[in-house]
């Protein structure tokens, strides 16, 4: 499981990070990086983020 | 320091906003071997705050100002009701500064050192490093692409709204639930005149639980944002546009210089501040005003006795958690009463609607704003149900 960060619009503030209940996601600088072994999926990142920029990934 | 990399210190601080450089600086100048290290290769940036600053802290915790990191004094602050109608306070308690973030947290970076701190910039912890359970130093990732070990006897966390070094050291409250955070986003823009003032502006249609501010950077530049309950599902760039169209006057030579987003924790501090070898401070350890989102100054505040009480626990050769309990008992002692009564008036401002304000401010005067902001409730609310015996249900949880 795992989110899609859109980096064009991304400002790097760290409040999905923040958010995710499982550790899931990290902020290396400038870039969010998803651990998907860690994402539960429950979109809190997404739903966090102030810029519209994380989406679920499509569920196979 | 860069140079000759040691690996073992007596503390070691995650992040170098202004937590963690206060910590660093009085940790250094006590005499302990520090290391700070930090994510970002620009301290300060990116900025996700409004910069905004209270000038009654100088006299609590000496606020370390560098002039050039003021870019504006402020005399006051102005709030606004829904229908325009305007409250305006000036006292003591209200000056302040609206600060330039970037050189602000670098002042303070350049302080510790000068202390004699070391500080990592552009360096991540990727892990609490353990032993017989306990806390024992962080691994981190080095900008030559190092993978290091730190160690200490003391790790401390002052690594903001992430804290996940906080998380996995046992904080479980360190994470940021969104019901009580803000998420917020912000201009930096120039060509808007301004008063020496701080700006709030309550709506339920631009800041439904949070607010629009107007911080004054100078005469013609301003830091102009939202903050908006986090679990809305309400997006505050489209919040902050729609505030911007509908005051045309006041926005029509605005230019956008700097693009700003964050979220914020507006609810109580962390049950617990300290463990065994750990230490939360700041924004990690959820020390925000509940009204406004600021953490600046509870922050350095917090470094500064948490520091102390690490050179006490250095001396005793003591990083027990009974030990460094000192500063979370100071802490407490010093903050947590007055944060609890602004967190129960930011619960009943949640609960207006725009009415409600709109007839809230044709009742009270400025005294009654300044009786509101320090705390005094109860004189207000009375007045106010004298007059509107209807807002009983949703003021009652001041009295």
């Amino acid at each position: 499981m795992a989110v899609d960060i859109t980096k064009s619009k991304c400002v790097y503030c760290g409040g999905c990070v923040a958010a995710c209940p499982v550790l899931a996601l990290t902020l290396f600088e400038t870039r969010v990086v998803c651990d998907e072994a860690k994402c539960i999926s429950c979109g809190t990142c997404v739903r966090a983020c102030p810029m519209q920029a994380i989406k679920l990934k499509n569920k196979k | 320091m860069v140079f000759a990399m040691q690996q073992t210190y007596d503390v070691i601080i995650i992040g170098a906003g202004p937590a963690g450089t206060s910590f660093a600086r009085v940790a250094a100048h006590g005499g302990l071997d520090v290391l700070v290290i930090d994510k970002r290769k620009e301290l300060g940036s990116p900025v996700r705050c409004g910069e905004g600053i209270g000038a009654h802290w100088e006299g609590k915790i000496k606020l370390p100002l560098h002039g050039g990191a003021i870019a504006y004094k402020i005399d006051g602050a102005k709030c606004f009701a829904p229908n325009g109608k305007t409250l305006k306070t000036q006292t003591p308690e209200t000056k302040g500064y609206v600060l330039e973030r970037k050189i602000f947290d670098k002042y303070l970076a350049i302080e510790a050192a000068r202390a004699g701190a070391h500080i990592l910039p552009k360096t991540i912890a990727t892990e609490l490093v353990k032993e017989n359970g306990k806390p024992a130093g962080v691994k981190a990732r080095t900008f030559d692409d190092e993978v290091l070990e730190f160690r200490a006897p003391l790790v401390v966390s002052a690594e903001g709204m992430e804290a996940k070094i906080a998380r996995e050291a046992g904080f479980a409250d360190a994470v940021a639930g969104l019901y009580d955070t803000d998420t917020c986003f912000e201009y930096e823009m120039a060509n808007v005149e301004c008063e020496p003032l701080i700006e709030i502006w309550f709506s339920n249609l631009y800041a439904k639980r949070g607010y629009v501010w107007v911080f004054p950077k100078a005469k013609d530049v301003a830091n102009v944002g939202v903050g908006i309950g986090g679990d809305l599902n309400e997006h505050p760039k489209e919040r902050l546009d729609k505030f911007i169209k509908a005051h045309p006057e006041r926005f029509k030579n605005a230019e956008v210089v700097e693009v700003k987003a964050g979220n914020i924790w507006v609810g109580p501090p962390l049950k617990e501040l300290v463990k065994d070898n750990f230490m939360v401070i700041g924004t990690a350890a959820h020390q925000v005003d509940p009204i406004h989102g600021g953490g600046m100054a509870l922050a350095i505040e917090a470094g500064v006795i948490a520091a102390e009480t690490a050179l006490k626990a250095a001396r005793a050769k003591d990083f027990s958690k009974r030990a460094l309990g000192e500063y979370e008992t100071r802490w407490r002692a010093a903050e947590e009463g007055k944060l609890a009564k602004r967190l129960r008036l930011r619960k009943v401002l949640e609960l207006f609607t725009d009415e409600d304000f709109n007839r809230v401010f044709e009742l009270l005067d400025e005294k009654d704003l300044e009786r509101v902001l320090n705390g005094d409730f109860k004189p207000v609310v009375s007045k106010v149900l004298l007059k509107r015996p209807s807002l009983l249900k949703v003021l009652k949880a001041l009295i």
